[in-house]
């Protein structure tokens, strides 16, 4: 089979996930459009070393690739710091260009905010797990990381975002906080 | 189990990604830990949250467009050289003249081929289904009759074919009936119902049953299918949704199934 027959068996149609991920990585329509570009080029030339039924976790490997390839060359802060350190999450707001600001006001939920103000390695695992429904198993292959670490951003970025979301929507009582649980 | 659980193992509990003993140890733990208790239900109910609210973004129809033009043109230039050394497949000549070796042998091969063509003639049936299912979700009418309602549904795929499909809405338990169309399979004209499940794609093929179902592929090409008959019915499934989801929707919309 050619090349480009492969592609469009395998790969095209996880274009809709490869777009999802990127766009929440990159967290807007152009850049998320350039990285699946890119993305969708580099899976046809390495289009050999994929496995049969592996196409969803291998495209969103590359799509992730492209991606931080992208921060590289614009030298992004997103890159700065060690994932998995034991610091606290500093959680950052996002930069307000007026294009993004009102493309944001137009869709995003308090959820959707509070997700794109995560730092980068939580944002994309949570994507993962909780919009693409990969196992952590496929995470981990995505990310290159085991699955202890997958475990372990899981469960960071959602303390994360519970911090980043109105106390009334998620919780019950207030009473007993995340203090003391290692 | 002392002291509490890690916020780890809990969300991993709550994922289903805790196994065997150490899923049973945590089950014990959170029957006597209120605190453990409530943290795992915090951690469900962000986590159906995320999964009913969070949008996910498909690719814009325009980057669809671009992306197999881009690849064709990528792939055109390259497949030149790539075809010059091109390794030749080994020929059957040498298979069939040790299988003429003894009758035994014989036999063996012809059931093994017998085998093997009903896998292939299933192969066949799971891949058209699987190609129905993207042409359906990358084109643009994956619905041909768009309703929630199977009094509706029903009667367009009947009066368009020589059988009556039964039609269920599950609503209830999160697969929505969001309508059908008629696809072919094999040549035959036949029914498809799609429905949603969160923010996945369901596609179920149901024809009359034939007269034996071959064993079928459980994956395909990145998605999961799913197979099963009642009610004088086959049904296939195929969609991006879980494995265990989609094996649960499917018994579950055949249980339902009364017969003819």
């Amino acid at each position: 089979m050619l090349a480009h027959e492969r592609f469009e068996e395998e790969v095209l149609p996880h274009l809709d996930a490869g777009y999802n991920l990127a766009r929440w990585l990159a967290r807007n329509a152009h850049d998320a459009d350039d990285v699946v570009q890119e993305a969708c080029m580099r899976a046809l030339r390495y289009i050999n070393s994929l496995r049969a039924g592996q196409g969803r976790p291998w495209f969103l490997a590359i799509v992730r690739h492209a991606y931080y390839d992208s921060l590289k060359v614009n030298r992004s802060s997103e890159l700065a710091g060690d994932p998995d350190g034991f610091e606290e999450v500093m959680v950052h707001g996002v930069a307000e260009d007026p294009q993004l600001a009102a493309e944001r006001r137009d869709e995003a939920s308090a959820l959707a905010r509070a997700m794109e103000a995560l730092p980068l390695p939580l944002r994309e695992v949570l994507v993962l797990r909780e919009s693409e429904e990969l196992s952590y198993k496929e995470i981990a292959r995505v990310l290159g990381v085991p699955i202890g670490t997958v475990m372990s951003r899981l469960a960071r970025a959602r303390l994360a975002l519970q911090k980043l979301l109105p106390p009334m929507n998620i919780g019950r009582d207030g009473g007993d906080s995340a203090q003391g649980r290692i | 189990m002392s002291g509490h659980a890690t916020i780890e193992r809990l969300s991993a509990f709550v994922d289903g990604e805790l196994h065997g003993l150490r899923r049973r140890l945590l089950a014990r733990h959170l029957r006597g830990c209120g605190g453990c208790a409530a943290r795992v239900a915090e951690l469900e109910l962000m986590r159906s949250r995320l999964q009913s609210e969070l949008r996910r973004h498909p690719a814009p129809p325009e980057l669809r467009q671009r992306v197999p033009t881009l690849i064709a043109d990528l792939s055109t230039g390259g497949a030149r050289e790539r075809g010059a050394r091109r390794a030749r497949v080994p020929g059957w000549p040498w298979l069939v003249g040790s299988a003429l070796a003894g009758s035994v042998i014989t036999l063996t091969l012809l059931l093994v081929v017998n085998l093997v063509v009903g896998r292939i003639a299933a192969r066949d049936i799971v891949a058209e289904a699987v190609a129905d299912h993207v042409r359906a979700t990358l084109g643009q009418h994956p619905i041909e009759v768009a309703s929630a309602d199977r009094h509706t549904v029903k009667p367009w795929l009947a009066a368009r074919l020589d059988y009556s499909p039964p039609v269920q809405d599950l609503a209830a338990e999160g697969f929505e009936l969001l309508g059908g169309r008629i696809d072919r399979l094999r040549g035959e004209r036949v029914a498809t119902l799609v429905y949603r499940h969160r923010l996945h794609l369901i596609d179920v093929f149901v024809r009359p049953l034939p007269a034996a179902a071959p064993k079928a592929p459980r994956r395909l090409r990145g998605f999961n299918v799913a197979h099963a008959s009642g009610g004088g019915m086959d049904f296939l499934a195929v969609s991006d949704v879980e494995a265990d989801v989609l094996n649960a929707f499917l018994a579950r919309l055949t249980a339902e199934t009364p017969a003819r």
